[in-house]
């Protein structure tokens, strides 16, 4: 009939897969307005409270950080749709009318992460340098301090909050391809994102100090911050750990995904 | 050429299947029988790669399955017809896997005007019925007009047209020198519509052979009627035949030809008003095949995939 097929095949047909269901629009959406309107939110109320705030806050407002804080947010967004990715598969059925047409299934995985990674990357830049741009417009008109991406840190600062959501859209993706059903890995990804880090925070401080750098959400704070925030790695170390954890994830759950019968 | 290769396959302490070893031969409808939960929906998923054999192995002209480069140009097969997202349209459905295997995406409405449903192409297969999904799964079995075509229970959700049409196309895919594989546990089913039948049982093998050589290897019963039964049962039972009394006058005979029977009656004096040997049916032979076979504890069914 044609040609074989290679991994570009698989890739475009998971790409099609993507786009063509009505909760993928959605959850982008979902995400996009998340990051851009607390950016907005954000930086009118800092605006709208300047002239109340000390010389000593107002020497320690960052204008990047404030403007990016959507990201925290729409880490949960991002995280659903990469677990979703697998796990709606699972709930229909579908996963088997797929491995009938893509057996390999190491190849398959790989093909998903190839999408996540193109789509969510593209999306999630666009989406933090719209909210960035969307702060520094608000600070600028209240006369505030403001951030511009001809300072190379504050750039880096944005990129990375991009990379940030990129990485999590691939361990929530990592984690549905461990656990299967959606509900669960919700959970799991909640979890490890919100209430790990509250239990680090009841541990003494001294343990606090080791642990509370290695959270997702910490390094993350590091990642799309300019300056070196506490208690955390840079954001240089910060990115390598959390692409370190992502690799296992993702790598652990594409072994079970080998092993297990469909 | 599909070769199933003393396949077993075992789920926790289940055995699904035990030691299947059979070829199905391209050409002829292979009718793949068997009671629910005799293993023949877990042969179908090892057939395409879904689920991995405990020992033994499945074979497409000698390679397994996940060694196929482009499978579904090779295998077409509608397992599961419900296995869809039911928010992707019928046609993006199709897409996607025309894309995943290099089939040219022209062939996408082919098959869909084939099996007809083209007109509901853009709908999202959530809202279709099962026979409508039994359709648009034959579409996509076919999508990459494969040589070897598994079916598993095909008919089920389709209405009396629907189930004509299919056994039509079943054979006319034969005819094209296809190998076309369907299972089912209807026996009334496959007499019509397979020329060979693998029968199975809890997981083994049982028989094979065409419809007629089925039939023609079991031994029928002879029903026979006379004023004086009581005595004919006691003579026949001499003769080691096994003797069931009907009515008053009249006895099924199972173990004995209507030739012997007559002649013992004219022996013993008995004067007979009916002698008639009853052809065994496809059902009779599979309900005799498959008595020990079936499985009505939940321990031993299919698990749901």
């Amino acid at each position: 009939m044609s040609a074989t097929p290679t991994f570009i095949d698989t890739a475009r047909s998971e790409w099609l897969k993507f786009r063509t269901v009505r909760a993928s629009l959605i959850g982008v959406l979902t995400f996009a307005l998340l990051t851009i309107g607390i950016a907005l939110l954000v930086s009118l109320a800092i605006k709208s409270q300047w002239s109340q705030r000390s010389a000593l806050d107002r020497l320690a407002f960052d204008p990047v950080t404030t403007s990016l804080f959507g990201s925290f947010f729409a880490q949960f967004a991002v995280g659903v749709m990469g677990a979703r990715f697998i796990t709606s598969e699972y709930a229909s059925g579908s996963i088997r009318t797929t491995l009938a047409a893509v057996p390999r299934r190491v190849h398959l995985v790989m093909s998903k992460v190839i999408v996540l990674l193109v789509t969510f990357f593209i999306l999630s830049e666009i989406v933090v340098f719209a909210a960035f741009s969307i702060g520094q417009a608000i600070y600028r008109s209240g006369a505030l301090p403001s951030a511009s991406l001809s300072n190379s840190t504050d750039l880096r600062a944005v990129i990375f909050a991009g990379v940030y959501l990129t990485l999590l859209t691939l361990i929530g993706f990592g984690i549905g391809l461990i656990l299967r059903t959606t509900s669960i890995t919700i959970s799991v990804y909640v979890t490890l994102l919100l209430i790990v880090p509250i239990i680090v925070n009841i541990l003494p401080s001294s343990w606090q100090d080791h642990f509370t750098k290695y959270l997702p959400s910490k390094m993350g704070e590091s990642m799309l911050s300019p300056q070196l925030t506490q208690q955390s790695f840079s954001w240089g170390t910060s990115t390598v750990i959390l692409t370190i954890y992502t690799i296992v994830i993702v790598g652990v759950g594409t072994f079970l995904f080998t092993r297990r019968d469909a | 050429m599909l070769k199933i290769d003393h396949l077993t396959k075992h789920y926790g302490e289940t055995i699904a299947v035990n030691d299947l070893d059979f070829e199905v031969q391209p050409g002829v409808v292979t009718g793949f029988l068997g009671p629910n939960g005799s293993g023949k929906s877990t042969t179908m998923r090892v057939m395409i790669g879904l689920d991995r054999p405990t020992n033994g192995r499945v074979t497409i002209d000698g390679k397994t399955y996940d060694q196929l480069k482009a499978p579904l140009r090779e295998v077409g097969a509608l397992l599961d017809a419900k296995a869809l997202d039911p928010k992707r349209s019928a046609r993006n459905h199709l897409r996607a896997l025309a894309l995943s295997n290099r089939i040219p995406l022209k062939r996408v409405d082919e098959v869909l005007e084939f099996v007809g449903v083209a007109s509901v192409a853009n709908k999202k297969v959530g809202g279709f019925s099962l026979g409508m999904s039994q359709r648009l799964g034959i579409a996509g079995a076919l999508l990459g007009d494969p040589g070897i075509l598994l079916f598993d229970e095909p008919v089920n959700g389709l209405d009396p047209e629907g189930i004509r049409w299919i056994r039509d196309f079943f054979r006319s895919l034969a005819k094209e020198g296809r190998t076309v594989f369907v299972s089912s546990h209807l026996m009334s089913e496959m007499a019509v519509s397979a020329d060979q039948i693998i029968v199975i049982g809890r997981g083994k093998f049982i028989t094979s052979g065409s419809v007629a050589d089925l039939t023609a290897n079991a031994t029928g019963t002879v029903f026979v009627r006379s004023t004086d039964a009581s005595r004919l049962a006691e003579v026949l039972r001499g003769d080691h035949g096994d003797v069931e009394a009907v009515n008053d006058n009249g006895l099924n005979v199972a173990g004995l030809t209507s030739d012997q029977i007559g002649e013992a009656a004219f022996a013993a004096g008995i004067v007979l008003h009916e002698l008639t040997p009853q052809r065994a049916s496809l059902e009779d032979v599979f309900m005799d095949l498959t008595a020990d076979a079936v499985e009505y504890g939940h321990k031993n069914m299919e698990p749901t995939p």
